[in-house]
């Protein structure tokens, strides 16, 4: 039950196809048609307490997974409470394929979570043992059914339809519950399945295999587990066939993760394949130690208050040992796992135009999708900086380090034109187009806040992209003149260059410190210096076009491509400001209130000094 | 009740939003600090070794400072009004 992306797109029609044959067997078998209605009922069920928590948990989850998962032992702590809270491992993995494609956490600790998240998902079982057939849940369905319908009508806000979805949810798992065990008991009347039990290791692995397949055909180990309880609660199954089957419930759903994650990203297949080994590992050992494990779980049972009779409880606790099991017999191997991870699905050839971050499965969780547009955002600059620089014939390493300007102008990048279009070509337009394309679709799903930081993000990947049609203007004449024997208008130009190689070091500076004074201040500075391609107000063209210094021609071309310079500027300060600070700091908020305004750029830009 | 009108009432009642302000203040007055030494830091640069180009520099790293400890200044004493 890794992954659902998957799961999503069979999904209806695995419920049509349940609900159907509740249909075609009511006549016949009525209680397989309860059954049926029960596991239909139950995955509606999730699927809504899905779509709740990513409602209204609010980045909540992200954060949680982001912050505590430093070290494996935490990490598998955060991934067991957080999936115990959600009761959704799938939901834990898709926010971790973005957090390790938006680099946030490390594979490794993402590993670890996963395990967590596998002891985590035992709590279902454990809920529905001790809840679910003790009482007599369906009579709770009711009222959360109504004050779930009820609460979007009377609160609009999305938290609280969140709220609402996570108590359908329980209230049609509830029902399912109730469905299944109803139909269990009425089947016992007719068919004995447990006439069908096996001994000995035969029988295990038969019903091994029957668990993972009914897993795979139903996509949720979490129905499988709530079958073989409520099965094993009505005397349907008996608990060595039920222990087995649980194993087989827990191999199912690497199968589920895995062709899940032929959608997702290399990450996402890296984390299946960890899913894979671990799950594996865990059902050979729960398969070879499977009497001594019951026997395990007999004593501790005792131990812990559980009747020696009460086999459903014990499932659960089975289920919970072989899988903390697993992770104490996997977690030591953890480095030797994530370097062999590293080795598998390394990309093929150049990914530098194609989407790192983006992946569909975070188009649910609205601060997941921002960080993930925020991270492509960047992706995008990079390529942007490699055009720009050798556009302005310049070597990025150059710019990167501490060289002095003048020494940075002279060291060229190549002595003839690169092919900007080409470039913007490969590099960004089907980057940029996959930006605004994955904006368009996470807007749906996000509040008026995030919303209004989408569209500065969607303009700071504008002015990323208006940056590079300039360059591409403003190349044709800095190659022509670069090399021209007027020194004046050499000077003119080395200077633009100059000018916009000092707008790329500082945007680098901005992009990488945590000083919040030097950003302010690089910021403003970088406003105040765009100044100097105005070069009609501040008389350059005057003077020399007045001394005969340049001809008509020149100055036409100088004024035209200051003018392109001066855009160049305005948009990448424009996109330095959205970008590299972060979202929501105190200093996003200080630099809109103590940042200078145009107007003070223009007074200090345009004192005599300065020119 | 709205979500909204409950969470406003939650936020009085818990003072939240001076919370929300102090934080604001805190942040504030951390960063005029660091103004503050970058503006002293430039007034200790010994002029005579600059060359023209360094000179005028300095004059505009000090004049953006100091532009920018006023706004804050005027801020600081808007938040503590």
């Amino acid at each position: 039950m890794l992954i659902h992306n998957l799961y999503k797109s069979f999904f209806a029609p695995i419920i049509i196809l349940l609900l159907l044959g509740s249909l075609f067997l009511l006549g016949l078998y009525p209680d397989i048609s309860t059954i049926l209605g029960g596991i239909a009922l139950f995955l509606i069920g999730m699927e809504y307490m899905e779509s709740g928590f990513k409602a209204f948990s609010g980045g909540l989850l992200e954060k949680v997974l982001g912050e505590f998962t430093s070290s494996t032992p935490k990490a598998i702590g955060t991934g067991f409470f957080t999936t115990a809270i959600v009761q959704s491992s799938s939901l834990i993995s898709i926010i971790l394929i973005s957090f390790l494609s938006a680099e946030l956490i490390s594979l490794t600790s993402a590993v670890g979570v996963v395990f967590g998240s596998n002891i985590g998902t035992t709590t279902t079982a454990w809920l529905i043992s001790a809840f679910g057939l003790k009482i007599k849940i369906s009579v709770y369905a009711m009222p959360m059914l109504i004050i779930g319908i009820f609460i979007p009508m009377l609160l609009k806000e999305s938290n609280w339809r969140g709220i609402a979805s996570v108590l359908i949810g329980l209230g049609i798992i509830f029902l399912g519950i109730g469905y299944m065990k109803e139909g269990f008991e009425t089947l016992k009347e007719g068919i004995d399945l447990a006439q069908y039990a096996m001994a000995g290791y035969a029988g295990i692995f038969v019903y091994v295999l029957v668990g993972a397949v009914a897993t795979v055909v139903i996509q949720s180990s979490s129905a499988t587990m709530a079958i073989i309880i409520t099965a094993l609660a009505t005397g349907q199954i008996d608990y060595a066939n039920a222990l087995a089957l649980t194993i087989g419930a827990n191999l199912g759903t690497t199968v589920t993760a895995a062709l899940a994650s032929l959608k997702s990203n290399e990450n996402g297949k890296r984390l299946a394949v960890a899913h894979f080994i671990f799950n594996s590992v865990t059902g050979i050992i729960a398969i070879l130690f499977i009497y001594q494990l019951a026997d395990l779980v007999d004593y501790l049972a005792a131990f812990i208050g559980i009747g020696s009779e009460d086999y459903t409880l014990k499932l659960a606790l089975f289920h919970t040992i072989f899988n903390v099991i697993g992770v104490l017999a996997v977690s030591p191997f953890i480095t030797i796992l994530v370097r062999f991870l590293n080795t598998l699905f390394i990309p093929k050839g150049s990914n530098k135009g194609k989407p790192k971050y983006l992946d569909d499965a975070v188009l649910p969780l609205p601060s997941t999708a921002l960080s993930a547009i925020i991270m492509e955002t960047k992706h995008l600059y990079e390529n942007a900086f490699d055009i720009i620089t050798h556009g302005l014939n310049l070597k990025k390493n150059n710019i990167l380090s501490s060289m002095d300007l003048d020494d940075v102008v002279k060291d060229l990048y190549s002595s003839g034109p690169i092919d900007i279009d080409n470039f913007y070509n490969y590099w960004i337009k089907g980057l940029y187009g996959d930006i605004i394309d994955f904006s368009t679709k996470a807007q749906v799903n996000m509040p008026p806040e995030y919303i209004e930081e989408l569209y500065k993000l969607k303009l700071a990947n504008r002015d990323i992209v208006e940056a590079i049609k300039g360059t591409k203007h403003l190349q044709k004449n800095l190659l022509k003149y670069d090399s021209s024997r007027n020194e004046y208008i050499k000077e003119q130009y080395d200077d633009i260059r100059k000018g916009l190689a000092e707008l790329l070091r500082s945007i680098n500076t901005i992009a990488t410190t945590d000083e919040e004074d030097v950003i302010m201040l690089l910021l403003s500075k970088a406003k105040i210096h765009a100044e100097r391609y105005d070069i009609i107000t501040n008389g350059t063209l005057d003077r020399l076009i007045r001394k005969g210094l340049i001809t008509n021609k020149m100055a036409t071309s100088l004024m035209n491509d200051s003018d392109y310079a001066y855009r160049i500027s305005k948009n990448l300060i424009a996109m330095a400001e959205v970008l590299f600070i972060n979202m929501g700091s105190d200093l996003k908020k200080l630099h809109e209130d103590i940042g200078i305004s145009d107007e003070e750029v223009e007074v200090i830009a345009h004192k005599k000094d300065h020119l | 009740m709205s979500i909204k009108k409950f969470i406003e009432s939650v936020k009085a009642s818990l003072s939240l939003d001076k919370i929300e302000k102090r934080g604001k203040k805190k942040s504030l007055k951390c960063l005029l600090g660091k103004l503050e030494t970058r503006k002293e830091i430039l007034g200790e640069v010994p002029k005579k070794k600059l060359n023209k180009k360094e000179l005028k520099e300095l004059k505009e790293e000090k004049e953006i400072i100091t532009l920018q400890i006023k706004k804050g200044k005027k801020l600081l004493d808007e938040l503590e009004g």
